[in-house]
């Protein structure tokens, strides 16, 4: 399955259906999406506990705690 | 100049003054501002809708509040834009498929501005949903910039920019989740302020990801902005997000001197990446801050690769969260691209998008922890990359792409508020701009450094031959 199947078949379950042109155009961005995700995974800090085990250091935020801190130093 | 150019150019600072002593009505301003669209209008498509009568219905109750003296403050009887994304009247979203949308009631940023006195001269134009670029052949034309007609104006705030830029309108709102106050700011060589995630509300403006949305002012000076951010901030219980925060003056440390203040340069977004043509004026700014008393010290960040990595993933899995229904009842009323752009944020995986928010807190505890110790404030350029000229055809995915450098997103998913200042010009005669950015609910650092910076250079003084 090349990634344009990938593509398709994964918009599919959401019941979108590109055409082949569009799909075409969504391949290059769809790898790149791909290397943006081992990008990302490589940034996240863990700490080393036991056989190679990782304990995560950070939790997903979405901005919304920022206000919640508020205050100007 | 004509009078008609002077009082066009005015900047709301100095207006208000005019106004408030009833040396100008705020009827021959909104008449000013009126013969400025007819004139211009036709050729930079930077409103969607104009409300004449409204405003100029508005301008002369201004008139008759003032002389009785019930005058409101620096706001009064200023006619502003207002990005087509907020509801308030005819709001199409720059999209065929809300082109017939009238919004039964004004969103809260425009309700407060209103009674804080502005008048709301129209609607202007945006990106599709703020994301998607208008080109030649879509339903909604491009904006075409001030400085040159053949550029676009910069998004997704086009219109909000170019009214601003072209003496149109004295100021306007637009909303940002990657850029779209700042970059267009830049485009245009205008002010734009991001404030803080939660200073301005975003209940009634139409999302493009919730985490990331915030709205504010674009303007022609600093003390603009922080005048125009004083009349929309503040607590609303109809936005999950906003803030209880209490509103400070965001003019208070206007005027006051940088010395010994602290700027953070995030070299490791822009430098190896940066076109020359805008590293130039940018590095011609980092000096006259240290020639103002700044000191300038580097703090580690991440690369640009990394920033891109975290914001359009998250951007675009939220954006098609929205749109997917949509697109798919009227998928042939998007742009073609912006129809793509749904498609692309279904392929975000659930792990992808949670690991995307994890490394938002990492880089907003890094920033935070450097300004608590090492900085008072951060600086960058507003972009890497020139604006483009206005295009025939779909520019497909391009956004998700290397080159796309604007060095924004980084402040819209740390929600740490920033400010676009002008700073000159490139080689093709087209404005560059660099960001100060700080620490939540501190704008007016912000704004203090921006004045002091702008007030030491004639950049804001420039104004498109138009």
């Amino acid at each position: 399955m090349d990634n344009k199947d990938i593509i398709a078949a994964k918009l599919a379950e959401w019941d979108l259906h590109l055409t082949d042109s569009e799909l075409n155009q969504l391949v290059p961005a769809y790898e790149n999406l791909i290397r943006w995700q081992g990008t990302v995974e490589d940034m996240l800090r863990s700490r080393k506990i036991a056989n190679g085990m990782q304990f995560p250091e950070s939790e997903p935020i979405f901005t919304h705690t920022l206000d919640k801190k508020g205050g100007v130093k | 100049m004509t009078s008609v150019q002077e009082l066009a150019y005015l900047p709301i600072s100095e207006l208000a003054g005019q106004i408030q002593k009833k040396d100008i009505s705020p009827v021959e301003v909104v008449q000013a501002m009126l013969i400025r669209v007819d004139e211009l209008d036709p050729t930079l498509n930077a409103f969607n809708t104009v409300f004449r009568a409204e405003a100029l219905t508005a301008a002369r109750q201004a008139e008759a509040d003032i002389q009785r003296g019930e005058y409101r403050g620096p706001l009064h009887g200023v006619p502003i834009g207002i990005k087509d994304i907020y509801e308030c009247g005819p709001t199409t979203c720059g999209s065929e498929s809300l082109a017939d949308y009238v919004a039964d009631q004004d969103c809260t940023s425009v309700a407060k501005l209103k009674q804080a006195g502005a008048i709301i001269l129209g609607k202007t134009a945006t990106y599709e949903f703020a994301y998607g670029f208008p080109t030649t052949q879509s339903y909604f034309k491009p904006t075409h910039n001030p400085w040159s007609l053949d550029h676009d104006a910069g998004g997704s705030s086009s219109g909000t920019a170019a009214s601003t830029a072209g003496g149109m309108a004295y100021a306007g709102m637009g909303s940002c989740t990657g850029g779209s106050i700042r970059w267009p700011a830049q485009a245009c060589g205008i002010v734009g302020l991001k404030a803080t995630y939660g200073r301005v509300s975003r209940a009634g403006v139409y999302p493009l990801s919730w985490s990331l949305d915030h709205t504010g002012p674009l303007t022609r000076t600093v003390t603009d902005a922080a005048l125009m951010l004083q009349g929309c901030a503040g607590y609303d219980p109809l936005d999950p997000a906003s803030a209880d925060a209490p509103v400070p003056d965001f003019t208070a440390k206007l005027g006051q001197d940088i010395k010994g203040m602290r700027i953070g340069l995030l070299r490791s977004l822009y430098e190896d990446n940066c076109d020359p043509k805008l590293l130039g004026p940018y590095n011609e700014a980092v000096k006259k801050l240290e020639d103002l008393g700044a000191v300038v010290i580097d703090v580690p960040s991440i690369t640009l690769t990394q920033m891109q990595a975290i914001e359009w993933p998250g951007l675009f899995a939220d954006c098609a969260t929205i749109h997917v229904n949509n697109v798919r009842n009227s998928g042939d009323k998007y742009n073609p691209h912006a129809k793509l752009f749904v498609a692309y944020g279904l392929l975000v995986s659930g792990a992808q998008y949670l690991m995307g928010a994890q490394a938002r807190a990492q880089v907003r505890d890094d920033l935070l922890k450097a300004l608590e110790t090492d900085v008072d404030v951060l600086m960058l350029p507003t972009s890497g990359f020139q604006i483009n000229t206005i295009q025939d055809k779909s520019p497909g995915l391009s956004i998700v792409s290397k080159a796309f450098s604007v060095y924004t997103p980084i402040f819209n998913f740390t929600g740490l508020p920033a400010i676009q200042v002008p700073c000159g010009f490139d080689t093709d005669g087209l404005p560059v701009g660099f960001q100060i950015a700080g620490n939540p609910f501190d704008e007016a650092t912000i704004c203090q450094v921006a004045h002091a910076y702008e007030q030491a250079t004639e950049w804001h003084t420039q104004h498109p031959d138009l």
